[in-house]
């Protein structure tokens, strides 16, 4: 489909629906991968999280746009130039390390992000914010659980997840480089970004890990439905179903 | 899991003033994860508004070669149910 949003608060929600909706396929593809079968249960549970909040999202945008497709329509349909998730939860599953510190600057994001949404003046958007943000804190305490056992556990969990660190963090300037659309929708930016740079630290520190002078790359923005490399593969599988299979029905 | 893995007890309060009831067990290193990883299993369907999570090796059980010495002698007493009482209206949980 070509995607054609014609109001604002569509185009900004979009962000939000397509971060959570990717984030929680990258935690799906860990079902049946975990380290331990609890750990297992608890991605997939997150994961299922980040689903129900993405179609959420998606029928908002749809009501607003009174639109005849549906969520569905929009996730297996877009193409990749048509996605405007932040490029942060798109990166692979490279380790636990990986899911981890991805998860935890994505849910620290987002709690302060959701948490401002609460008072929206669209209020199914305001109701679904406090919904959610119960969701999210449990994740957010799961991962900055994980970020003092894996920074604080062995010289190889230490090690793995500063790697994890330093090339996610690479991912994180685009974020706060907000444009007019962000201003308008989210109450306070500025403290959306110091709030989030702050926690990070306080928590790098206080696991060992390092925050390295990082060399951000010359990246163009997910604002204008730019991907990194690993978007295009992600795409084909979670796609692949419906693309193959048109009339497929589940 | 490897080394430094424990098991644990869980228990969950369906609501407050019920008793916590075994609900099966989970793994964790530590108390934090145990619950965690209580949580993730077993209160994922609205399950229970409290849970407690206890070391395994703290449940001390009858031997069963006992059984029989611990439990038989309670078999034909009847008379020990509290079925000969009317139960006033109201109470719920007896």
């Amino acid at each position: 489909m070509k995607l054609e949003l014609q109001h604002d608060e569509s185009k900004f929600l979009i962000r939000l629906a397509d971060t959570s909706v990717i984030l929680g396929q990258r935690l799906a593809e860990m079902c049946s991968r975990g380290p331990f079968l609890e750990e297992d249960m608890a991605l997939s549970n997150i994961s299922l999280d980040l689903f129900g909040r993405a179609e959420e999202l998606y029928k908002l945008i749809c009501k607003i746009e009174g639109a005849d497709y549906t969520p569905d329509d929009l996730v297996y349909r877009r193409n990749e130039r048509e996605y405007y998730n932040i490029k942060l939860v798109e990166q692979p599953n490279e380790d636990f390390a990986w899911v981890i510190a991805r998860q935890f600057f994505h849910d620290l994001y987002a709690e302060t992000l959701f948490g401002q949404l609460t008072t929206s003046s669209n209020a199914e958007l305001a109701g679904l914010a406090v919904k959610v943000l119960k969701e999210i804190k449990y994740s957010h305490m799961h991962a900055a659980d994980w970020m003092d056992r894996l920074g604080l556990g062995t010289e190889e969990s230490n090690h793995r997840l500063q790697y994890a660190v330093d090339h996610l963090r690479k991912y994180i300037v685009e974020i706060f480089d907000f444009d007019d659309l962000d201003r308008r929708f989210i109450a306070d930016t500025a403290s959306l970004e110091t709030t989030w740079r702050n926690a990070v630290s306080a928590k790098l520190q206080a696991c060992n890990i390092e925050e390295k002078e990082i060399v951000t790359p010359s990246i163009r923005d997910f604002r204008d439905g730019y991907h990194s490399e690993h978007m295009g593969n992600l795409l084909s599988i979670m796609q692949y179903l419906p693309r193959a299979y048109p009339d497929a029905k589940w | 899991m490897e080394s430094g893995d424990r098991t644990w007890e869980v228990f969950i309060q369906k609501k407050p003033g019920l008793a916590f009831k075994h609900a099966g067990s989970c793994h964790g290193y530590d108390k934090k994860m145990a619950i965690q990883n209580a949580r993730d299993l077993y209160t994922r369907r609205g399950e229970g508004r409290a849970l407690w999570v206890v070391p395994t090796e703290a449940i001390v059980s009858v031997p069963l070669d006992d059984a029989e010495a611990f439990f038989d002698p309670g078999e034909d007493k009847a008379y020990r149910h509290a079925t000969f009482y009317k139960i006033p209206d109201g109470v719920s949980h007896l």
